[in-house]
């Protein structure tokens, strides 16, 4: 049995198993040329692993992240589906209407009872307090109950660390970040305060709110898991 | 009222699904650009392959299913990208990077180890586009060789002779020592 190249390098790439690997391994043994075949192959694999492996842990280019993040077509994606789910319920008669406004309305009642109970201390002036504080505090971001008085759109971390959350609320959007004595208001956008409801029509962010975001972030925005996490620590870092 | 409710809720859903993928995607991102350094051995050219990529990712989205691997649906979308650019560029009779200017991809070290990897870079450039990938699937970014076929599209034996012809090529550029 002639032991072939491809043999030889799939050996040395830990691709072989069982008999194959056994019968490679005698015949190492055998033939110091093979053994220094194998040592050529994985030799020339940790100098192509250490040629390439600078830019792991090179900055990404903004414009990349920024692709992935402003997500113009993500953004138009989820408004559509957004749009269409809206006529599909529109259309299909009273019935599942009122089903989706007595859950809207069950869940708004849900939240303002959380918010009732759990009145949030405020750090004092410059700080988040009342409904806007206890959002910060508990709400996973994109999962408001309807009819909440505050969305979280966002959480990230800033440059010092500490835990930031951009929100949308009746008085404006801003971004609060989270120190030792509370959310500390770092922007404030004033917003939609005339129309009830506005703001909470809005499914994409305002962009004055998600242009600051990229300037105060320093990594990618948390995930659900994240933002769990988060919460169960009181956004302590 | 209640008609903005629902519409909240489902905009709420999917920007919550939304942000996982992009999480997600975010994370990818060093190795993508690894994998474009290697392929197009220019470090502009490999930003605009990232970058295409990215995008494409995005507009279709719908192809991927979560809970499956991101990575290779990503590694397969920017290995079928670099192909279609190559061959129009081939058609327009161009060639994108002259083997000489491929150095310095990975450099991040100094003028000693950018000498050093000039070699590298050079041998990588005289590769066939099949081999040169093959080797990029395995010998770089880890990939078995069942997963580097899959990305592909080809047999397993064909990625397994591929590579091995690639690797040879290298062995003899490089020296022995590799």
């Amino acid at each position: 049995m002639t032991i072939t190249p491809e043999m030889i390098a799939a050996y040395a790439d830990g691709e072989l198993q069982g008999a194959e690997r056994d019968r490679v391994e005698q015949a190492l043994a055998r033939d110091p040329a093979l053994a220094r075949q194998v040592e050529a192959h994985r030799a020339l694999k940790a100098r192509l692993s250490a040629h390439f492996a600078p830019i792991l842990d090179a900055p990404l280019p903004e414009a990349l992240t920024r692709a992935v993040r402003a997500r113009p077509e993500a953004e138009v994606l989820s408004l559509d589906a957004a749009r269409k789910a809206r006529a599909a319920s529109a259309s299909s008669g009273t019935r599942s209407r009122w089903a989706w406004g007595a859950g809207a309305a069950l869940a708004a009642s849900l939240a303002l009872a959380v918010v009732v109970n759990r009145p949030a201390p405020s750090g004092g002036p410059g700080y988040a307090d009342g409904q806007l504080a206890a959002a910060l505090d508990t709400q996973l971001s994109g999962t408001p109950a309807a009819g909440a008085p505050v969305r979280v759109m966002l959480s990230f971390a800033n440059a010092k660390g500490d835990f930031c959350r951009g929100y949308s609320g009746q008085a404006g959007a801003g971004i609060a970040c989270r120190d030792a004595r509370g959310w500390r208001l770092e922007k404030a956008f004033g917003g939609s305060a005339g129309e009830e409801g506005v703001y909470r029509q809005a499914g994409s962010a305002d962009p004055r709110l998600m242009a600051a975001v990229q300037d105060m972030a320093s990594g990618s925005a948390l995930d659900a898991d994240a933002e769990k996490a988060a919460i169960a620590r009181h956004w302590k870092r | 009222m209640k008609r903005l409710a629902s519409s909240v809720l489902s905009i709420g859903k999917a920007k919550t699904l939304s942000d996982r993928f992009e999480s997600e995607m975010l994370a990818l991102l060093p190795r993508l650009r690894r994998f474009a350094a290697g392929l197009a051995r220019d470090p502009a050219r490999a930003d605009d392959l990232c970058q295409m990529t990215v995008e494409r990712a995005l507009r279709s989205r719908d192809q991927w299913q979560a809970g499956t691997r991101m990575d290779s649906w990503m590694y397969r979308i920017m290995r079928n990208l670099w192909i279609d650019e190559t061959r129009a560029a081939s058609r327009r009779g161009q060639t994108f990077v002259d083997e000489e200017a491929g150095a310095a991809v990975g450099a991040d070290g100094g003028q000693e180890a950018r000498a050093m990897l000039t070699d590298v870079d050079r041998a990588m450039a005289r590769l066939p586009d099949d081999q040169r990938e093959a080797v990029l699937l395995v010998m770089v970014e880890g990939w078995s060789y069942k997963e580097a076929a899959d990305i592909v599209g080809c047999p397993v034996g064909t990625l397994n002779s591929r590579l091995v012809r690639g690797r040879d090529a290298l062995l003899a550029l490089l020296g022995e020592a590799a």
